[in-house]
């Protein structure tokens, strides 16, 4: 074998395991889901729905599920418009201090959630908040809003300012402009937004398991159920979690690669 | 000029208030203040409570407004709390090392050797664990590594082992870099991709080797994506709770678990406040060190 | 509202615009007659643009003040205003079909669907587009875009039409044919035109009055004819080409005449009254080139300058002949191919370059 192809086997090869190492735990979540065995090892105990039917009869999981779903929701729609706000101003003015505003509204997932999850506790606890799914959604779409705010800012900048400008020309006012231009063009990253938003929401744990109290959402039950003993009832949730979020994932990429797509025939 | 006309400028307020001015402003206020009112009532407060809360007290069991220093001789005085410094941050900026070295050679793979739709087909794969329950990805870790998991069953048989990394800070580090690697390679990848092709083959052409040409061009050339890649391993890491916990078995602790044992049992909100702003101003440090040292010496010789 | 619609219909008065420290409008100060095609002429960083921008609201006036009818309208926004502009890059409406992008402006005055529908494709069978009605922007020409941005202006049958280069994306075969249409639009229409344009050609082909800028500042107003035969200063006689300058020293020549003299020869021209002119004074004399003559001998008649032939340039049916003087001094004329056919203009030749005294005239200093 020659050297050139040596060196570019051995770059495949690491690559391959790079890609095993980050995805094994993932397949094995949702192989092992499926497993009879109590504990997860090889050779497979053989097909089972066992822990999926054990997971849907936990009254606990039944709860998180709901609990993180109303979150999520909530949580997309404020995200999703203070994201695409702050995307608009950012576009569309330029004011004094406008660098602390961008960073005043992109920051917050530079901050470790740990940090996150204590200060939201602690000023939540003041003002009434902790313990309540309004509290862990207020935390959530801190978080969420910058991603919100990213894949509609990448939008705007495919929008050639000329054409905000030729609406008002045309007599539309800044809302009919906002209503009739500026969303039409943005509404594939907005809905993307929502989709990945929620699934920010629906994956966090760290700011839900300090501030829900006793109303968990299933990420901060999983972290629950962690601390007990190996229970193949985590790998149930976790590919069910898994399956939502990949959905929503997948929604936000088809509509933002159709996104990509449009806005490169538009080029002239 | 045309830079200046590209935005417009904000309408400022003036004692002539002319309906399509009233108009411009209402507006600009509808847009520009929900998301600034939200993230400084609910992320810029609850941060600024949290480093004013380093100066309360806690008097039976309950909290006080104060302005004392003593929680801050604490834990800088607490063998505790220097020790897990210490530890967390040899253990992030050895995550951020290995996670750089070991994402390396795929996010070169990635950006030169593959086709455009594997590699695109790669890139969304890997944004996949982002959206993957991290906890339930520990846990699957935890399994793997058991004394009775698949890495030692598949072990035995070659003579090997049993190895137990568990509990300890290998199995911290393992915890880290399953946090941190698919971020790594992403962004590795995207920063090799923006090395312009013509220099690599510019370096070819004058007889520089291939892997004088990584180490002189292409390193170099990326040089500000493979630092930024460093730095955020480098933040996850430093800030990750569950990892240091399940797999590491929070022997010894780090600063994230100090963190939380204060809050969720110790009760001592105020100390715990003060570990929290001394890693907030600890990653601001690492992050502008880093930022300096990516983009300061541009333009220096490679 | 009523406004008595009398005197000029837009008057910019004293207009300056500043975008922080830099000045792209100094002073301006024009006035726009209904009905009038005016075209805002000048290189690229002149002001003509952000002066229509500022006739549309789009930017504010630093200082001064812009009427319409009478009224000042500094501060209307945008949206208030009756002056639909047809976008250089067209700005078109990207996720809006052709039809809906024509309708836009309708449906923001709150025309009902069915008559703005109607209204939209009378306009767009007028431009030639109607058959492009429900397809999308991306799917056009170049051409095409551009008939879809007048109509979508046009169909809001306003007073006053504003147009930032409307031909400068166009290949050069559509230019043509495109500026022959607008000319036609605007007389069948009977509205104002305001044209921004850096080609002096566009504008002297297509404007009643051409306001020429540099640097911010008014440098002449007039019909193209008038700027053509009296540029105002030398800015316009360059900027507007096929102008020849010579500079000199003047001296009475009798007779209401002046005589110049310079590296290019001798000329005599009229005295102009203003300003006046004193022996001995440095001045410049402009000529233009399609009013110069060639010849092979001296007739006596007129100014006569002795010049090489350097080469000589045919477009369609004219040809533009570059001259040297003794003195080193270039020199162009412009004539039609069949006029000097019977002349020999090969490189080197010598020739007889003249003029009737009465074609020049002087630059203020």
């Amino acid at each position: 074998m020659s050297r050139a192809l040596l060196r570019r086997a051995a770059l495949l090869v690491w690559t391959f395991l790079v890609f095993t190492f980050i995805f094994a735990p993932i397949i094995s979540t949702i192989v092992f889901s499926f497993n009879a065995d109590r504990f997860p090892s090889l050779p497979w105990g053989g097909f089972s729905l066992q822990w999926y039917e054990a997971v849907f009869a936990d009254a606990s999981v039944q709860r998180g599920l709901v609990n993180s779903l109303i979150v999520a929701g909530a949580t997309s729609v404020i995200a999703t418009f203070l994201g695409f706000a702050a995307a608009y101003v950012d576009y569309r003015y330029r004011f004094f201090g406008k660098a602390a505003y961008t960073a005043i509204v992109a920051l917050p997932p530079t901050v470790p959630v740990v940090i996150l999850g204590v200060a939201m506790l602690t000023f939540e606890g003041r003002i009434g908040l902790s313990g309540t799914l309004t509290g862990v959604t207020v935390g959530h779409v801190v978080l969420a809003a910058p991603f919100a705010m990213a894949l509609v800012r990448m939008r705007l900048a495919d929008l050639d300012p000329d054409i905000e400008r030729a609406a008002w020309n045309l007599g539309a006012t800044p809302w009919s402009t906002i209503t009739g231009v500026v969303i039409p063009f943005c509404l594939p990253a907005i809905l993307a937004s929502i989709f990945l938003t929620a699934a920010v929401s629906f994956d966090e744990f760290m700011i839900a398991w300090f501030v829900s109290g006793v109303n968990e959402t299933l990420p901060v039950r999983v972290l629950a159920m962690l601390q007990g003993q190996v229970s193949p009832r985590i790998n149930a949730i976790g590919a069910l979690v898994f399956a939502v979020s990949m959905t929503l994932v997948v929604a936000a990429q088809i509509l933002l690669g159709r996104n990509g797509r449009r806005s490169k025939e538009t080029q002239p | 000029m045309s830079d200046a006309r590209s935005t417009q400028t904000l309408p400022s307020a003036s004692p002539v208030t002319s309906s399509a001015r009233a108009t411009r402003l209402r507006f600009a206020a509808f847009w520009g203040l929900p998301p600034l009112v939200w993230q400084l009532a609910f992320f810029v407060v609850p941060l600024g409570f949290l480093v004013a809360m380093t100066f309360w007290s806690v008097k039976s069991f309950r909290l006080t407004p104060d302005a004392t220093l003593a929680n801050w001789t604490f834990i800088l005085n607490a063998g505790f709390f220097r020790n897990a410094y210490v530890y967390t941050f040899w253990l992030a900026g050895l995550t951020a090392l290995l996670a750089s070295l070991i994402a390396f050679p795929a996010a070169y793979t990635l950006a030169f050797r593959l086709q455009p739709a594997t590699r695109r087909f790669l890139v969304f794969m890997l944004v996949v664990p982002f959206f993957t329950s991290y906890p339930v990805r520990i846990y699957s870790t935890q399994i793997f590594f058991s004394p009775q998991g698949i890495i030692n069953a598949a072990l035995h048989p070659l003579g090997l082992g049993p190895i137990s990394v568990l509990n300890s800070p290998t199995g911290t580090v393992i915890g880290y870099l399953v946090l941190t690697l698919p971020l790594v390679v992403l962004l590795q990848t995207f920063a090799l991709m923006n090395v312009p092709k013509t220099l690599i083959e510019a370096a070819h052409n004058l007889g520089c080797g291939r892997l004088r040409t990584i180490l002189t061009v292409i390193v170099p050339s990326a040089r500000i994506g493979l630092v930024v890649a460093a730095t955020f391993a480098f933040v996850l890491a430093f800030g990750d709770y569950v990892a240091p916990l399940y797999l590491g078995g929070s022997k010894p602790p780090t600063l994230s678990i100090l963190i939380a044992d204060q809050v969720k049992s110790g009760n001592h909100w105020p100390r715990a406040s003060v570990v929290a702003v001394i890693m907030i101003l600890t990653l601001v440090a690492v992050m502008s060190t880093m930022l300096a040292l990516a983009y300061g010496r541009r333009g220096a010789k490679p | 509202m009523t406004t008595t619609k009398a005197g000029p219909m837009l008057e910019i008065d004293r207009v300056a615009k500043r975008y922080g420290g830099t000045l792209a409008v100094a002073e301006v100060s024009f006035t726009i007659g209904k009905g009038e095609f005016i075209a805002l002429m000048g290189p690229s960083g002149c002001g003509k643009t952000t002066t229509l921008r500022m006739i549309a609201g789009l930017d504010t006036p630093s200082e001064g003040e812009i009427r319409l009818w009478g009224r000042r309208i500094n501060e209307d926004a945008p949206w208030e205003r009756d002056a639909p502009l047809v976008w250089q890059n067209y700005a078109l409406f990207p996720f809006l079909s052709v039809v809906k992008n024509v309708e836009f402006g309708l449906k923001q005055r709150r025309v009902p669907a069915a008559e703005r529908r109607k209204k939209a494709m009378e306009w767009m069978e007028r431009l030639g587009i109607a058959g492009f009605a429900e397809r999308g922007v991306d799917q056009l020409s170049g051409g095409q875009r551009q008939r879809v941005a007048l109509a979508r202006a046009l169909a809001l049958e306003p007073e006053m039409l504003l147009l930032d280069e409307p031909l400068s994306a166009l290949d050069p075969h559509l230019r043509v044919r495109m500026q022959s249409e607008l000319v036609r639009l605007h007389r069948e229409l009977g509205i104002t035109f305001v044209c921004v344009t850096h080609s002096h050609s566009e504008a002297f082909a297509m404007a009643d009055r051409v306001v020429i800028m540099s640097e911010g500042r008014v440098q002449q107003i007039g019909a193209p004819r008038e700027i053509y035969r009296r540029a105002s200063n030398r800015f316009v006689a360059e900027f507007v080409g096929g102008n020849n300058l010579f500079s000199g020293t003047a001296s009475s020549a009798g007779n209401g005449a002046l005589r110049v003299e310079g590296p290019f020869g001798a000329a005599l021209a009229p005295r102009p009254s203003e300003p006046a002119i004193h022996d001995g004074a440095a001045v410049t004399l402009v000529v233009a080139a399609d009013r110069i003559d060639i010849a092979s001998a001296r007739s006596g008649i007129g100014n006569e300058i002795d010049a090489r032939v350097v080469t000589l340039e045919v477009v369609g049916s004219s040809a533009t002949v570059f001259l040297e003087t003794a003195g080193g001094v270039d020199l162009r004329v412009q004539r039609s191919l069949h006029e000097i056919e019977n002349t020999p203009l090969n490189p080197g030749q010598a020739v007889i370059a003249r003029w009737s005294q009465d074609e020049g005239y002087f630059l203020p200093a």
